[in-house]
């Protein structure tokens, strides 16, 4: 499993806005452009973020094998075929170009996963997206953080409960009904505590924001960000526009 | 100072605060006792606001709390059980920091009060701390903290002893203790008067919403039948 | 000292509560994620994942159930591992069941928004299980319009294709919208007023 780890390197370093932009820029560019520029800069991008990270390829691969073995199948289900020749290797190519552009993405996603603390990821959202939505999500995502390990105890503990008195012997839907039914109770219950802690602790619309600081270094990576999140302007406004005009 | 008229709270029919008007005095330590369903829960939640009383009124330093929830809220400040399922955050400094942060406090503000909150409670320089890695006593302590942190006069502990082991109880006794003398007003809400019994200036107890017992622990003790309170000298 | 906060903006006390909740829904499906059950007779595990977007959207209305799962969503492209296997990161939506994820929020949406048509959720007690089962039912179409074409397009191949590997797994959703029914329905789930 892939967290995040505290560390000294470029990464660690870098505001996570700049970050985000990257990510998700990329993400747009290499749905953008299943060609083998757009597989050049994904490649590039990933190698970058991942010498930034000082994050060995490796350690991505064995975190996120279930996701690359997924994409594996792509190009055998896009390949077989029912009936004779059974395989074709066309669809195969062509299944297995757009799953090689998932891969810089994950690479990337995984820097930033190993490099970013929560409460950055936080500052970031309830800054860049406005007003009390903005501060609903920021506060939100730090109590799924913050809830997650807890509800997932409590599940763990429902479900051996439930084992120990013998549940393996009933039916399926029973045992889940069961699991399910402690499990949102005891959620419920949580979240009425959380909500009493909240309230009493004055939670505010208008918070002092977490500290975030935009240096030097992080203006490079924002251009990046946004440059590659408008690249598939770059092909309509040649393509498109100007021989029309 | 925190004082009720004539307050009053229902459940649907059932009056679980029925018309109490108590006054506790800045640096005050005051216990409130009374079995399950006798109201000393729901009392105290209307000292800062969090509920809506029926009838009467409630008031912190003479603002009516309804009007002046943020006032109430930093005068008052309160720590519930299970303080698992208070945190907003992972990490215990910026738990801490939630309160301060809440009320548009400047960062370097922020960063004293999460301190002095920490040292207040032996947390000291353990802000980087997973929360989840810390043992229950260390746990309510942040809790504690997190409402330091928006400097009270008040503290209102909702049975801040029950679930805890021995050394877990001990360490939450010896910081209320040093709050105690630091002049911070303690309300200690409990079931069981064992270990709080000596450290209180006053025993208010509850029976059916009611106050049936308000008096200096001495005579008090010997009235705990009223309230069906174990006597803690047995 | 007496200081007064005079500009401290409260967030109202509904919001509150239904920001707790759906941050706990959001834990509670991160963490169904992680469980599943082999079924050896059928050959596909029995994910609890799709309860979290049942539940959001029954429990919590369209708005804030589809906050819950927006919130389980950003909190994994954050970096928590809440996604399948313990999985985190914005690759994710890249993988096979990126679309998936997307059509939980979607379907916690529809759900919410067929069995309550408001914003604030009404109590289960005033919807007939006949709406109940009808707004389960239009959230799990959603997942899958979502999902398939997504997983179609990922791997590069036919939503047909797609669909045949994803048929197995569809019986197993039906069972649970009607256990999600009867998890509602057992009375020993305490809605808060």
């Amino acid at each position: 499993m892939l967290t995040y780890e505290p560390g000294d390197s470029v990464a660690h370093g870098l505001d996570p806005r700049g970050k985000l932009a990257v990510q998700f820029g990329l993400a747009i560019t290499v749905f953008a452009y299943p060609t083998p520029a757009g597989f050049a800069v994904g490649g590039l991008v990933a190698v970058a973020a991942l010498a930034a990270g000082r994050l060995s390829p490796v350690s991505v691969l064995r975190a996120y094998w279930v996701v690359f073995a997924f994409l594996a199948v792509g190009p055998i289900l896009g390949g077989v075929a029912l009936g004779d020749p059974w395989f074709r290797v066309g669809p195969a190519l062509d299944s297995l170009r757009s799953v090689a552009r998932v891969v810089p993405v994950v690479f990337v996603s995984a820097v930033y996963v190993r490099t970013t603390p929560v409460r950055e990821t936080r500052a970031a959202i309830q800054r860049m997206v406005p007003g009390r939505v903005g501060r609903l999500f920021g506060v939100g995502v730090g109590l799924v953080f913050r809830f997650f390990p807890v509800v997932l105890g409590d599940l763990r503990a429902i479900r051996t409960a439930v084992r120990a008195r013998g549940g393996e012997r009933r039916p399926l839907r029973d045992r889940v009904r069961r699991i399910l039914a402690r499990g949102l109770q005891r959620s419920f219950l949580r979240a009425d505590r959380l909500t009493l802690a909240l309230r009493a602790r004055c939670f505010a619309w208008n918070p002092t924001l977490p500290a975030l600081r935009f240096r030097g270094r992080d203006y490079p990576v924002l251009a990046l960000g946004l440059a590659l999140a408008c690249s598939p302007l770059f092909t309509l406004v040649p393509g498109r526009f100007i021989p029309v005009a | 100072m925190i004082e009720t008229d004539s307050l009053v709270h229902r459940y649907g029919d059932a009056a679980a605060v029925d018309d109490v008007s108590l006054t506790l005095e800045d640096g005050e330590a005051v216990a409130i006792v009374g079995g399950n369903g006798s109201g000393k829960t729901t009392l105290v939640r209307h000292f800062n606001a969090l509920l809506e009383p029926d009838s009467g009124t409630v008031t912190v330093d003479g603002r009516d709390v309804t009007e002046h929830p943020v006032y109430a809220r930093t005068h008052v400040g309160m720590v519930f059980q299970h303080p698992r399922d208070q945190f907003v955050a992972g990490t215990v400094g910026a738990d801490v920091a939630f309160g301060p942060e809440n009320l548009g406090l400047d960062r370097e503000v922020i960063d004293r009060r999460v301190a002095e909150a920490l040292a207040a409670v032996d947390m000291a320089g353990r802000g980087d701390e997973r929360i989840d890695r810390l043992s229950g006593g260390e746990q309510a302590r942040v809790a504690i903290a997190g409402v330091l942190a928006m400097d009270p006069d008040h503290l209102v502990l909702d049975e801040p002893l029950t679930g805890l082991d021995r050394g877990a109880r001990e360490s939450v006794l010896a910081q209320l203790d040093e709050l105690a003398a630091g002049g911070t007003g303690l309300v200690v809400v409990t079931h069981d008067l064992r270990d709080v019994v000596e450290r209180a200036d006053r025993i208010v107890g509850l029976a059916d919403g009611r106050v049936v017992l308000d008096d200096d622990p001495g005579p008090a003790l010997d009235r705990l039948d009223d309230v069906g309170v174990r006597d803690p000298r047995c | 000292m007496t200081e007064e906060y005079e500009s401290v903006d409260l967030v109202a006390d509904d919001t509150v509560r239904n920001l707790a909740a759906a941050a706990v829904l959001a834990a509670l499906t991160a963490a169904l994620a992680q469980l599943s059950i082999p079924i050896p007779s059928v050959g596909v595990p029995f994910s609890l994942q799709p309860f979290g977007s049942f539940f959001a959207g029954l429990l919590l209305g369209p708005v804030w159930g589809g906050f819950a799962m927006a919130l389980y969503l950003v909190a994994g492209t954050a970096g928590a591992p809440v996604f399948a296997n313990g999985a985190a990161g914005i690759g994710q939506f890249g993988g096979r069941t990126g679309g998936f994820l997307v059509g939980f929020l979607l379907g916690a949406v529809v759900t919410g928004a067929i069995t309550h048509r408001q914003v604030a959720p009404r109590s289960l007690d005033d919807i007939s299980v006949p709406v109940q089962l009808v707004g389960l039912f239009a959230g799990l179409a959603v997942v899958y319009a979502v999902g398939v074409p997504w997983m179609a397009e990922v791997l590069g191949i036919s939503v047909r294709a797609a669909a045949a590997a994803m048929a197995p797994f569809f019986p197993p959703d039906v069972v649970k919208v009607f256990v999600t029914v009867g998890v509602v329905e057992g009375g020993h789930l305490a809605i808060r007023e």
